[in-house]
């Protein structure tokens, strides 16, 4: 009993984190672009700009819901759900801290932990390109349905050497595992280090999944209006942007579980509080990648996930697995 | 026995989908939820890792790879377009579908069997166990069929290679 009590505090509380995360994520994201580009940014709402999701919040949830009227109803109104349901779910089997003890129960802080946690979250997180092509698709917009088709090859080519890149980690940590493989961190050092390429080819592959500047060539302003999401308006548009942003923190908190030690740290913090400040440093990297790089070419895109990526990455793991099976 | 229920009745529902949607669109979103279903069944049965390799493949590579035809295909169709013409074959579809579907039932009624109880061992059907059989006793069919999917690649590449430029220069670009 105790432990479905855990279970339904323990959803709520990442549900609160994940979307005061997703509000203040979008807050410092436009701050700092403020100021990378030499100008204020939104700092007129409480003391620094501090209630502006607020006022956002409130202004996306008081829009008219317009819908065009060649679309197609159902999916419509599916699509963004489905975007923001496969974005969430992923959370669901990360180990935000080492298990506490608190009331004499011991709880690990994480909603789930399988053994093939870390194929889970990719399976989840594979899920997330539907919303994308179906929102794209049901808005019956030749622009939209192109942000849509390039979201699909994009993700699906980057998908492999993201794949691969995370295989490395598997075969040195021993197990799929999300939680053993932090520990084993604790063990053999953090796996940035022997890692690095996968690292920075998860990393680039990270910045591609979640449709990040430079390859936000589904949402290209100059060139598509929005993508996908030029039809939506109000909570729906709302619930796009939150998936993005979301899967920023989720792609953040897998490179901190798998290559950074997770919430391994000197122990003068608690390790829930190092886990979030290295998270909080991935996502940081992320928006100045987003304020320093220009957009891809498409072609280019593709060619790059595909001959660059997609072979560096198979041979570094090809090298791992002889280190790792003694060969080498 | 009801986690089963639920999930056998999302299965036929979305299998149903299938055939009977008009929009090839919705056909392929009721597939992706069949194989959702499936995925949870087999978790059910305790085949972790085939439950994941499900959704991983299946949803999320093929799926999206027949929806970027689909959508591509279906865009701006009207949907009051006569469908295409099948003849009988939905009839005879349909009767041959429900005459197999009768015989089994007739099957599993008349000959019951003794339930398959023999006891999985403990760890079966993680990603340890199934690697130990595809890189073990299996290691043969593995490799024959990451052979048969090669060749399979290289076929497409080959049937598809682009016309030699000089069977395709143009008439008016001699001067140049």
């Amino acid at each position: 009993m105790i432990q479905i009590v855990l279970l339904i505090v323990k959803v709520i509380l990442l549900l609160l984190i994940l979307m005061g995360g997703f509000a203040y994520t979008m807050l410092a994201e436009r701050r700092f672009l403020g100021f990378f580009q030499l100008r204020l940014g939104p700092n007129r709402v409480g003391p620094g700009g501090l209630f502006q999701p607020l006022a956002d919040a409130v202004k996306m949830m008081l829009k008219e819901d317009l819908m065009p009227l060649q679309a197609d109803s159902v999916v419509y109104r599916l699509a963004p759900v489905f975007s923001l349901l496969a974005a969430l779910s992923v959370d669901a089997v990360i180990p935000f801290g080492a298990p506490i003890h608190i009331f004499g129960q011991t709880v690990s802080l994480d909603i789930a932990n399988p053994g093939i946690g870390l194929l889970i979250a990719f399976a989840f997180s594979s899920l997330g390109i539907y919303g994308i092509v179906l929102g794209g698709w049901a808005s019956q917009n030749k622009y939209s349905l192109l942000g849509g088709i390039r979201a699909s090859a994009q993700m699906i080519s980057y998908e492999l050497a993201m794949g691969l890149s995370v295989l490395g980690v598997l075969m040195m940590a021993g197990t799929a595992n999300l939680e053993n493989i932090v520990l084993a961190q604790r063990a053999q050092g953090w796996f940035f280090l022997p890692q690095i390429i996968p690292f920075l080819i998860y990393f680039t592959t990270a910045v591609a999944e979640t449709n990040r500047t430079p390859f936000d060539l589904p949402e290209a302003e100059s060139e598509l209006v929005a993508g996908y999401h030029t039809e939506y308006s109000g909570i729906r548009f709302a619930m796009f942007v939150m998936a993005e942003y979301i899967n920023m923190m989720t792609v953040s908190g897998l490179a901190v579980t798998l290559f950074f030690g997770g919430w391994l740290g000197p122990s003068f913090l608690p390790p829930i509080i190092w886990f979030f400040i290295k998270m909080a440093i991935v996502i940081f990297v992320f928006i100045w990648i987003r304020a320093t790089f220009p957009r891809f070419r498409y072609d280019k895109l593709m060619s790059f996930g595909w001959k660059v990526l997609l072979p560096i990455s198979f041979i570094y793991f090809l090298g791992t697995a002889a280190f790792v099976s003694g060969i080498l | 026995m009801i986690p089963f229920i639920i999930l056998a009745v999302i299965a036929i529902a979305g299998a149903l989908g299938v055939i009977l949607g008009r929009q090839p669109v919705h056909s392929a979103l009721a597939l992706v939820g069949n194989i959702l279903a499936l995925a949870v069944l087999y978790l059910l049965l305790s085949a972790e890792f085939l439950a994941v390799a499900q959704v991983i493949v299946y949803a999320g590579a093929i799926m999206v790879l027949f929806l970027f035809v689909v959508t591509l295909l279906t865009a701006g169709k009207e949907e009051g377009e006569p469908p295409e013409e099948l003849g009988g074959q939905r009839w005879w579809a349909g009767i041959f579908a429900i005459g197999i579907g009768v015989v089994l039932a007739v099957l599993a009624i008349t000959h019951p069997g003794s339930a398959v109880n023999t006891g999985i061992p403990s760890n079966f059907g993680t990603i340890h166990e199934v690697g130990h059989v595809l890189w073990g006793p299996d290691f043969l069919y593995l490799m024959a069929v990451a052979i048969m999917l090669l060749t399979a690649a290289v076929g497409v590449l080959v049937l598809n290679r682009p016309m030699k430029r000089s069977r395709v220069r143009r008439p008016g670009r001699r001067e140049a």
